[in-house]
């Protein structure tokens, strides 16, 4: 981690805003040889003052401007620069699908991060294809009717080098992560859940409590896929998901019925992880 | 040595691209730039290019990346057709105020609905607004010389603006004529290597290639929209006098419109694309018989040579623009005809209009058509008065 910060003072995220942490440790951790492309507006709330040189596009062109970066470094012989991805669940698992999949297709030499908040939080909390069953958003008022899109699996089944899921709440084992993908070549994704004050409806000085319990509640799994093998990197002791849930004003609705349904779902997900650790993808 | 070979279109635009030496190519095949595509990752493959060639998954990635790879400091080349160009809309925009100076190929095909393969100019026009300089090719000589040409105007400082040049599909794409390829190092004396003076993506000097809705820099939107128009008037200056250095080393110059046979001319007809080339044919021919018709063709739409336009303007009775284009509920006639009523509206004695369309949607544009077209403006020309402002030509009824 650097000293000094790379994101200046003063960054326009929301107050206990889970991605500001998230951009503060990503960018610290992979130093000023970095070229930063990020789009949209939640993620790019910080990522606005940086002082290493970046680029944003619009909400589409996830990836591929990275790429553009990536590819024109690469003709010019410049080989030791770390090209940087930043993008919130709305544009990776979205509107911008296509290019993060054609990314790693291609085996683009970049880090690209979902900064997942689980909803379009900056046009005003609708709901993205990575928001959780049953959450509440303006566009679900009555609870989301399908689950989250595994995107984490969906990327390690492009068969890219590197995939990790890490969150803010346990700063040493993602920074280790995004160390070991800064030294790997070719696609590498890390998809960090970022707890978000304003859209989950919780208050802001809980966001790293919410962080810790989804990870507690083994609702967001902590694990990476290095060339195919699956390792899960912290393996809490298991807490009922209704610690997490009931923090959160945008599961105020759900009924007993509905947290044991997703009790099942979490721990037939993590039955899954668990014998992708002992088979590998 | 230059040497002379049998080329259509999308191989001169291959030569043209290869000479011009870029650094990043993302191509998305579409039908007629297909050959184009394959050529350039033939090339690439065979090191004759040495660039990166990005398979990307679509032409909004396609222009995505250019964006990327041209903030980064590289020379960048697509190429596109159509529903293409209409997918990657969104980043055409991005690219111009950005100042990135892309350079892109369109192979005019005739936008959907209805469906089609063949040529018609809407799909370029349609980026008339975006800060795109556009450029139309009469034949595979002038899409090899635009080409190299494009690269100059566009790495100006002056003008620091994207670049398309367009050539009819199939009917320039696919037909071969022999053309003259230039010696690489005579290229390469002409066009030197890129580099942006304000633009870059280098971390000795970090600098933020972003929007500014609200981050530093919220001021100065309209501002931004003043410098790109600015941008597009220098332009006028630098494509004549690239047009002419060009003509000085290569033998071939090029202006923003093209003057042929107006002399003692009492009507033109203005043209762009392939059809200028059966539209010479046939002032050749009505010019044997005497009848005193002459033919502009427009090379350069964006930026609008206003000032070209009205010295010619000045000369002539009458003028019959043939629009391959179409601008539904327009004022009046194609993208064309709108354009020349306004560049003409202020001078104090303008000569009579007239609008046609011809070939929309592929349809082929026969002699018979231009000399309908002509014959008409010389009864304007007799009556002093235009009858019918618009016509059909070739439409079936």
């Amino acid at each position: 981690m650097l000293e000094e910060e790379i994101i200046l003072p003063g960054h326009r995220a929301c107050p206990g805003c889970g991605g500001a942490i998230a951009e503060r440790l990503i960018l610290n951790t992979l130093g000023r040889n970095t070229i930063l492309f990020g789009e949209g507006v939640c993620a790019s709330a910080c990522t606005r003052n940086v002082t290493i040189p970046s680029m944003t596009l619009h909400f589409s062109g996830v990836v591929a401007g990275a790429t553009g970066i990536i590819s024109a470094l690469e003709a010019k012989g410049k080989t030791d620069i770390t090209v940087a991805s930043f993008n919130g669940d709305g544009a990776t698992s979205d509107i911008g699908f296509a290019k993060l999949s054609a990314g790693a297709e291609r085996n683009d030499n970049l880090i690209h991060f979902c900064l997942d908040n689980e909803a379009y939080m900056n046009t005003g909390i609708q709901k993205s294809h990575l928001t959780p069953y049953k959450a509440w958003t303006t566009t679900t008022p009555w609870g989301k009717t399908t689950p989250k899109k595994n995107l984490p699996l969906l990327m390690a089944y492009h068969f890219i080098p590197y995939v990790a899921t890490v969150s803010v709440a346990y700063p040493k084992d993602f920074i280790s992560k995004v160390e070991k993908a800064k030294k790997i070549k070719g696609f590498k994704y890390i998809h960090v859940l970022c707890p978000c004050p304003t859209g989950w409806r919780f208050s802001a000085e809980k966001t790293i409590e919410v962080a810790r319990l989804a990870v507690q509640t083994r609702v967001w799994p902590l694990y990476e896929v290095e060339n195919g093998k699956l390792t899960i990197t912290v393996k809490p002791k298991k807490r009922s998901v209704k610690d997490y849930l009931a923090i959160q004003g945008r599961f105020r609705h759900l009924t007993e019925e509905d947290i044991q349904q997703i009790e099942r779902h979490v721990d037939k997900e993590w039955e899954r992880l668990e014998r992708l650790e002992q088979t590998g993808i | 040595m230059p040497i002379r070979k049998l080329c259509d279109g999308n191989e001169a635009a291959a030569y043209g691209v290869k000479l011009s030496k870029p650094e990043v190519m993302a191509v998305y095949p579409i039908s007629p730039q297909t050959p184009l595509a394959n050529r350039l990752a033939s090339w690439v493959a065979t090191g004759e290019i040495k660039a990166k060639y990005v398979t990307v998954e679509s032409e909004h990635a396609a222009m995505s990346v250019l964006a990327g790879a041209s903030a980064a400091g590289a020379r960048t080349f697509t190429a596109s057709s159509s529903q293409g160009i209409v997918f990657m809309e969104e980043l055409i925009w991005q690219v111009a105020g950005r100042r990135l100076p892309v350079v892109m190929a369109i192979v005019n095909r005739t936008i959907a609905w209805p469906s089609g393969l063949r040529p018609e100019h809407t799909d370029a026009l349609l980026q008339r607004d975006s800060g795109w300089i556009l450029i139309f090719c009469e034949n595979s000589q002038e899409v090899l010389d635009t080409c190299i040409q494009a690269y100059k105007i566009a790495e100006d400082e002056r003008v620091y603006l994207p670049v398309a040049f367009c050539y009819d599909g199939y009917e320039i794409s696919h037909c071969s004529i022999p053309i003259e390829i230039p010696d690489q190092d005579d290229v390469d004396d002409f066009l030197p290597p890129y580099e942006h003076k304000y633009v870059y993506l280098d971390v000795d000097r970090p600098l933020m290639v972003r929007e500014h809705p609200s981050g530093p820099g919220w001021d100065c939107r309209m501002e931004t929209r003043y410098q790109v128009d600015e941008a597009m008037k220098n332009a006028r200056k630098v494509i004549k006098e690239v047009g002419e250095e060009y003509g000085k080393r290569f033998g071939r110059s090029y202006g923003l419109i093209e003057k042929y046979k107006c002399d003692n001319a009492r009507a033109v007809l203005i043209t762009m694309g392939a059809i200028t080339g059966v539209a010479k044919y046939v002032v050749d021919k009505m010019q044997e018989d005497g009848k005193p018709i002459g033919l502009v063709k427009l090379r350069v739409f964006r930026p609008f040579p206003v000032e070209e336009l009205r010295e010619m303007a000045k000369e002539v009775e009458a003028i019959g623009v043939i629009d391959r284009n179409i601008s539904y509920g327009s004022a009046g006639g194609g993208i064309g005809c709108v354009e020349i009523a306004r560049a003409l509206y202020h001078m104090e004695e303008r000569p009579l209009l007239a609008g046609f369309y011809a070939g929309l949607a592929g349809r082929e544009v026969l002699p018979s058509h231009i000399e309908y077209a002509a014959e008409k403006l010389l009864k304007i020309c007799e009556k002093g008065k235009v009858e019918k402002e618009i016509e059909w030509i070739g439409l079936r009824r």
